[in-house]
């Protein structure tokens, strides 16, 4: 299976005492990987690392072969992502938001900038400035930055954050449809465990900075009886519920 | 090359579409005309000898080069670094495959292509109303001279603004590095005037370096030390200023 993303021992300690401790980790092409924990569990260290936006005290992260702290640009190529909160500028119209990440790419033109406006319904907001829209269309908006450039992956950190129930299918549909159709490779953080068992396909744990397990969906759902049992489980064998 | 004219033409179009850039052009342009029917006033109503259509620039240039120019370019340097880490925008920018190195480099392009068209834009107001206020004082040395004053002008300013910079990644705030930079402002210029002696080391007192390119006899050497000083400073605050942004995580 040809490896996409290659999390090797990263360590981060924060001063406050909390971070991520070694963390190792594979990816492969098509994967819908599902990265699982509790709110300052590690996963957005782990992605801000991940994106070159945080240094780690050790280790590398590999992606498409590239190390990110060596070779930032050819590493980052083919990735889109939102970490943390999808950001945009107020002052710019959704069309200008976009136009602004595509110059960082060849061949994106006006028609992709609408082709993924539609893909996230706001195509008809698109010369409306972002500042007069809501939590969801700003995550919209997000999405529509990370997916711009047809990256062959995708780092969402909680994509569904602000969306509303419609928006939550969507963007689950969204994710099916590039994975099937592109063959794009996600990667997902969550705490939500409900969808992340409807959304991916291989699951990580991570649990007060470490990654406790990982597994396929199938195999964990033939084995417990939901994701949540699962989550339960193996925290338990960490020594916490 | 190509990340890089990507992250230079988005400094640019941010730049542009924000409303302080309009209200610099505004202020600079009101300043002009506020400047010349003063100097017409004087002498049309008092009978008083003021500066030629040619001298008006210069007297331009002195004024602004002391205070709304380095003004402006502090204010823009504290859009372009501190508002950006502040409201968290950055991060659309660093998660794109452009090192940030290249970003850097982009952003203070983009200061530096502010500090120039105002200057370019205040000569041309200024050299305009001087010609349509007093015609018959028209010469092209004078042309010249002002041209020459307000192109090397962008030097000490640009210096000014790296060291700017420099704060904005080193202090979080923008508000904190806009009170700093005119506690330093004043400080530099205090020093210069109680001890003149070194005054060659601080950017602020080189301002007006122009002169020295306009002068009947020109002092190469002078000249020479004062540009040399002031690359010294450029290429300090520049990877210092870089090694920060380099340094930081979002």
């Amino acid at each position: 299976m040809e490896k996409v993303l290659e999390i090797k021992g990263i360590t981060k300690k924060y001063k406050n005492g909390r971070g991520i401790w070694d963390i190792n980790l594979d990816i492969n092409k098509g994967d819908i990987f599902g990265f699982l924990g509790p709110n300052g569990a590690g996963k957005t260290t782990a992605m801000k690392i991940m994106t070159g936006m945080m240094k780690p005290d050790t280790g590398d992260v590999k992606i498409f072969e590239h190390s990110v702290i060596e070779q930032f640009e050819k590493a980052m190529k083919k990735v889109g992502c939102i970490i943390e909160t999808a950001e945009s500028y107020g002052y710019l119209s959704a069309y200008e938001n976009l136009k602004l990440h595509s110059r960082f790419y060849k061949d994106i033109g006006e028609e992709r900038i609408d082709e993924v406006l539609e893909f996230t319904g706001i195509l008809k907001y698109k010369k409306e400035k972002v500042k007069n829209f809501s939590l969801g269309m700003k995550q919209r908006i997000g999405i529509a930055a990370a997916i711009l450039s047809k990256p062959e992956l995708v780092i969402l950190d909680e994509p569904l954050n602000g969306l509303d129930v419609e928006g939550m299918i969507e963007m689950r549909k969204l994710i099916k449809h590039l994975s099937d159709t592109e063959k794009t490779t996600f990667f997902i953080s969550s705490h939500l465990i409900h969808d992340v068992e409807l959304t991916c396909n291989r699951i990580g744990i991570v649990y007060n900075g470490k990654l406790v397990s990982v597994d396929y969906t199938k195999n964990i759902l033939m084995n417990y009886p939901s994701l949540e049992n699962y989550f339960v489980s193996e925290v338990d064998k960490n020594g916490n519920v | 090359m190509e990340m890089f004219k990507g992250a230079f033409i988005n400094e640019i179009d941010k730049m542009y579409r924000r409303k302080k850039v309009v209200v610099v052009v505004i202020i600079s342009f009101l300043a002009i005309i506020i400047g010349q029917l003063f100097v017409f006033g004087l002498r049309s109503g008092w009978g008083l000898r003021t500066v030629s259509g040619f001298e008006f620039p210069g007297m331009v240039l002195s004024a602004f080069i002391e205070t709304l120019l380095p003004l402006f370019a502090t204010l823009i340097a504290i859009d372009i670094f501190s508002v950006e880490f502040n409201q968290n925008t950055l991060k659309i920018l660093l998660v794109r495959p452009v090192s940030r190195l290249k970003l850097f480099t982009a952003k203070i392009s983009a200061i530096g292509v502010f500090i120039m068209g105002i200057l370019l834009l205040v000569m041309m107001l200024s050299i305009l109303s001087g010609l349509l206020f007093n015609p018959e004082s028209f010469t092209f040395l004078g042309l010249y001279r002002t041209v020459i004053s307000y192109l090397v002008t962008f030097i000490p300013v640009m210096v000014f603004a790296l060291i700017v910079v420099f704060l904005c990644n080193f202090v979080k705030s923008g508000t904190t590095v806009f009170f700093i930079t005119i506690i330093m402002y004043i400080a530099f210029r205090g020093i210069g005037i109680v001890f003149p002696k070194y005054s060659s080391l601080f950017v602020t007192s080189m301002f007006n370096w122009y002169n020295l390119w306009i002068a009947d006899k020109i002092h190469f050497l002078k000249l020479a030390r004062e540009f040399l000083i002031m690359i010294g400073c450029a290429i300090m605050f520049f990877t210092a200023g870089f090694y920060l942004f380099d340094k930081k995580d979002l």
